[in-house]
């Protein structure tokens, strides 16, 4: 029997700042594109408002936490209610905190430069699951879900 | 009338669809629709319970917004003590585009924009009443 390892992926889809909005975009990216089938997510405020199945998320799998800036809101609610993170990232280190703290920003204002930075992101975070899990051979990469006519993946 | 701005809290769900149609939707009111009678909190800041966001959400008039059954904005908000005075779903919403093709977790497609749209604007009535001291379903 083979055992499947997956690693979470938890974003604190912040509302308040343009970080949330590329630590979303970058752990979809992760979840979609980069290592599909290798990452499972969970919406973090599920840990209060769903089971215990929901609860036990960060005990089920090594977790990495994506946070938008440094209040670091998805590692401190997973921590306090789910379970320990074996990474937790910040948009704001791993971009900058103007960068981070920006207005958020809704997709149709999407531009060069947001891919860019949800890219880097999206390139860290595709590193802290290969350190937990071993970056897997070119053979083994899943191909991408095709999207639907009309979108486009970023 | 309500001195205060209303909370806007969309549940910003990762999974489906309508996480990020609700989220948009919010960004629309927000942004564009009604910039200056309501702010914006973040969810997963609420999730934390700490003092600080308990604070701030006392005694603000709020509404959630929700992509599925699990309700995860307004049974956060309210373990945190805010007041709802709206709890929408963006499921209903999607009543009269059955069959629509809305896009994923990612990206929108114009079905998917369409559906934003009118709940952005459904939202926006609801900021009205809330200003206007209306009672609110909450």
């Amino acid at each position: 029997m083979v055992e499947v390892k997956k690693v979470g992926i938890i974003s604190c889809s912040g509302e308040e700042c343009a970080g949330g909005g590329i630590s979303r975009l970058a752990a979809r990216h992760v979840l979609e594109s980069a290592r599909p089938g290798r990452t499972v997510t969970i919406c973090l405020p599920l840990f209060l408002a769903g089971g215990e199945e929901e609860r036990y998320f960060a005990r089920t799998f090594p977790t990495i936490t994506i946070d938008g800036c440094d209040k670091r809101c998805a590692m401190r609610a997973t921590e306090k209610l789910s379970g320990q993170v074996t990474q937790a990232l910040t948009v704001s280190e791993l971009l900058d905190s103007e960068s981070a703290l920006a207005a958020p920003f809704s997709q149709r204002q999407l531009n060069g430069e947001r891919e860019k930075q949800i890219a880097k992101v999206s390139a860290a975070l595709t590193e802290a699951v290969d350190e937990i899990i071993g970056k897997p051979a070119a053979k083994d990469l899943l191909t991408p879900t095709t999207p639907p006519a009309g979108i486009r993946l970023l | 009338m309500s001195k205060e701005s209303v909370m806007l809290i969309p549940c910003s769900g990762i999974g489906k669809v309508h996480g990020l149609i609700g989220r948009e939707a919010v960004f629309k009111v927000k942004g564009e629709l009604r910039p200056q009678d309501t702010d914006l909190a973040c969810l997963a800041e609420i999730v934390t319970q700490d003092a600080e966001v308990q604070e701030r959400m006392n005694g603000r008039l709020t509404i959630t917004v929700d992509g599925c059954p699990k309700m995860c904005a307004e049974k956060n908000v309210r373990l945190v003590g805010g007041e709802i005075f709206a709890s929408l779903r963006v499921v209903d919403a999607f009543r009269t585009h059955r069959g629509a093709q809305a896009g994923s977790a990612t990206e929108l497609t114009s079905d998917g924009w369409q559906i934003s749209d009118e709940l952005a604007d459904q939202i926006a009535l609801k900021v009205d009443e809330a200003r206007q001291g209306g009672k609110g379903n909450g």
